[in-house]
């Protein structure tokens, strides 16, 4: 399968060179970018195997280290390739015919990061599926894919029943948390399953594969504005490229300890182990009760690495849990996902003095994060442009522009767009929105350009500023959020004329959950407008109220005035 | 002024506090008690969490402490009422 990508000029634009890069930034850059491994074209001829590449050359210098720790288990490096290995062949012992993903059902479970181990040493992308998301929405999603191999974790196990009655096409199941599956053999005879004791040995698999740089590493699903979600497929050299930018650039050794916030189906995981286990480093997957409150998860593991959305830091303050000094042992503390007030980093570098804190952002397009900025508590405060911390620069090799689309030339203010290494080639069969969002540009040839349909500043000294989105996609706790999606479920739940969902309340620059409001229907029952939401929506979607209004505000252009309802939420 | 409070007061306090403010969409979850955990079933998101936290706050006269407190204490009704009457 493919993007469908068809590419459109628009019009002709001032192109702006990755110029942007401080000088000492890229002459420390550059030298590490040389003496680390060889370049990608050079890897892939020389047997490259793709995401996994690093996992196992770690798993090879150092077996007995600790790769893994979930709740009360341990894993070393031996014995987490041991359990991906199993996995592994199991899907290849079971393969009738070739296909290019597989799916994993599972969170925060050794089964979860053996599962995108064992898929990926099988030489196929994985597709992270969210046992806390709706079960239609995993449905949706694990159709769209197109996977033939769904992994499943002991905490998915009880969805299994609603998930797979509707599937058209046979899957196999691996079960390696479940001894017995006769049950679920004689409830869907049309599925094939495998339980722990029919999974093949992992013993003597050697992960012998060979990768093409172009195949695709990982399939994510974001927010799609129809109501469908939206597969963002990330490339083996798109992520090879991060993965390689940042362990350099955050000297990542052995001695790292990794915290592991993200969901897999947030694309900040991929950081999380990734970059953790490129160089040996351990990997503290953060229980989901840890997740909103980490503060003593972090002391008590000695994380050195640390890695969330803005949101923790808030928490944490208004609980009164980040202290100056409580943190020590971290040495990076990073964040993404959504803007990072200044406050905020002040208050995190106080907390953990020995910590670089680096504010990190990119769409999911781009792979995981394409900019940066690291808070100097001495000069920073001034670079801040609305108590937000800037987005900063892109990472050495990656370009950026910033574009007034309108008005067709290159400005000050406008539309980010970037290309490079790192930018993928479009959505996942998908060429009409590939068609919108993946462009060229005349002056850049063949160039390849993501448009983020981010609104950005650029400073005199090339520094980026986000200022909000051009459309109405938001940040909900990090999470990305097509509105419109919102009101496709709301529309057909309440019969409304009219719905708009609007992010609500805001703070620091970040949504914290999202308001409705409906009008034309006389009776609306709030409780089952939003239980129907939550069926089809994931927890940070639903809406948190619905409010009833005779008509809609409108501005001047006739359309629905959101900053008036906005002014209403204010006022209320 | 506050006064002291028992823990199965605080435990009532908390209940009704959490039925009128759950997230939306839970209104089939059966009935909250002082067992139920508030994050892992989905009552509570973050948020909602602070915000009982200031509640309990304000009601008690206690300040909460959850600096050396493990979560799975916290995230229960009766675990979290119990921490606040520790500093009362």
């Amino acid at each position: 399968m493919s993007s469908g990508r068809e590419t459109q000029s628009i019009k002709p634009l001032e192109v702006t060179l990755p110029t942007s890069l401080r000088s000492e930034q890229l002459v420390r850059i550059d030298s590490q970018w040389a003496s680390s491994r060889p370049a990608l074209a050079t890897a892939t001829r020389m047997r490259y195997k793709g995401l996994i590449q690093g996992f196992l050359d770690s798993a090879e210098r150092f077996a007995s280290r600790e790769a893994l720790v979930v709740d009360d288990k341990r894993l070393s490096y031996r014995e987490l390739r041991g359990r991906a290995a199993a996995i592994a062949r199991t899907i290849l012992d079971r393969e009738l015919e070739s296909f290019p993903l597989a799916a994993i059902l599972a969170s925060r479970s050794v089964t979860a990061y053996a599962g995108v181990l064992g898929i990926l040493g099988t030489g196929k992308g994985y597709v992270p599926l969210n046992p806390k998301f709706p079960v239609d929405r995993t449905r949706k999603m694990l159709v769209l894919s197109g996977s033939r191999v769904l992994v499943v974790g002991r905490e998915a196990l009880g969805q299994l029943h609603r998930l797979l009655p509707e599937i058209g096409r046979t899957l196999t199941v691996i079960l390696p948390d479940l001894d017995d599956a006769a049950d679920l053999c004689a409830a869907f005879p049309q599925h094939r399953f495998v339980s722990s004791r029919q999974m093949s040995e992992g013993a003597g698999f050697a992960f012998d594969i060979e990768v093409d740089s172009a195949a695709v590493a990982y399939l994510l699903f974001t927010s799609g504005s129809t109501g469908e979600p939206k597969g963002v497929p990330i490339h083996h050299s798109n992520v090879w490229s991060y993965i390689e930018y940042i362990s350099n650039r955050y000297e990542v050794n052995e001695r790292d300890r990794f915290s592991q916030e993200f969901d897999m189906t947030f694309d900040l995981s991929v950081h999380d182990m990734f970059i953790c286990w490129e160089r040996g480093a351990c990997l503290f997957s953060v229980p989901e009760k840890s997740v909103m409150l980490p503060a003593k998860f972090i002391r008590d593991h000695g994380l050195t690495m640390w890695f969330s959305v803005p949101s923790v830091v808030a928490l944490l303050s208004n609980m009164r849990l980040l202290q100056p000094r409580c943190f020590p042992s971290l040495r990076f503390s990073v964040f993404c996902g959504e803007p990072l007030a200044a406050a905020h980093a002040q208050h995190w570098q106080e907390a953990a003095p020995n910590s670089i804190v680096e504010n990190l952002y990119g769409p999911t397009e781009t792979t995981i994060a394409i900019s940066h900025y690291r808070w100097d508590p001495s000069k920073s405060p001034q670079e801040c442009l609305n108590g937000i911390v800037p987005i900063g620069w892109p990472f050495a090799g990656q370009q950026c522009r910033v574009a007034d689309h309108e008005r067709g030339e290159v400005s000050e203010t406008g539309e980010l767009c970037l290309a490079g290494s790192q930018v993928t080639d479009g959505y996942w069969n998908d060429p009409e929105k590939t068609r919108r969002q993946f462009v060229h540009f005349p002056e850049t040839g063949e160039t390849l350009w993501y448009r983020t349909g981010d609104l950005v500043k650029r400073g005199e000294n090339g520094c980026l500023y986000y200022l909000g989105r051009i459309d109405h996609q938001v940040k909900i706790r990090g999470y990305r959020v097509e509105l419109q999606e919102i009101e496709v479920v709301l529309r057909k739940t309440s019969q409304a004329e009219q719905v708009v969902a609007v992010p609500w309340p805001v703070v620091d620059g970040s949504a914290d959950g999202v308001v409705a409001f409906v009008s034309g229907v006389s009776n609306v029952d709030d409780l089952h407008i939003l239980d129907r939401c939550r069926e089809a929506l994931p927890d940070y979607m639903v809406p948190r109220k619905i409010y009833r209004l005779e008509e809609m505000p409108l501005n001047d252009n006739r359309k629905i005035d959101r900053k008036r309802l906005v002014k209403l939420l204010e006022g209320a | 002024m506050t006064v002291a409070m028992s823990e199965a007061q605080l435990v009532d306090l908390v209940i009704s506090w959490v039925q009128s403010n759950h997230r939306p969409g839970n209104s089939r979850n059966g009935k909250i008690s002082a067992d139920t955990d508030l994050i892992a079933g989905g009552l509570l998101d973050s948020f909602g969490f602070i915000d009982l936290i200031v509640f309990i706050e304000s009601q008690s006269g206690c300040k909460i402490d959850l600096t050396d407190v493990d979560p799975s204490e916290f995230c229960v009704v009766k675990g979290l009422c119990r921490i606040t009457l520790r500093n009362q």
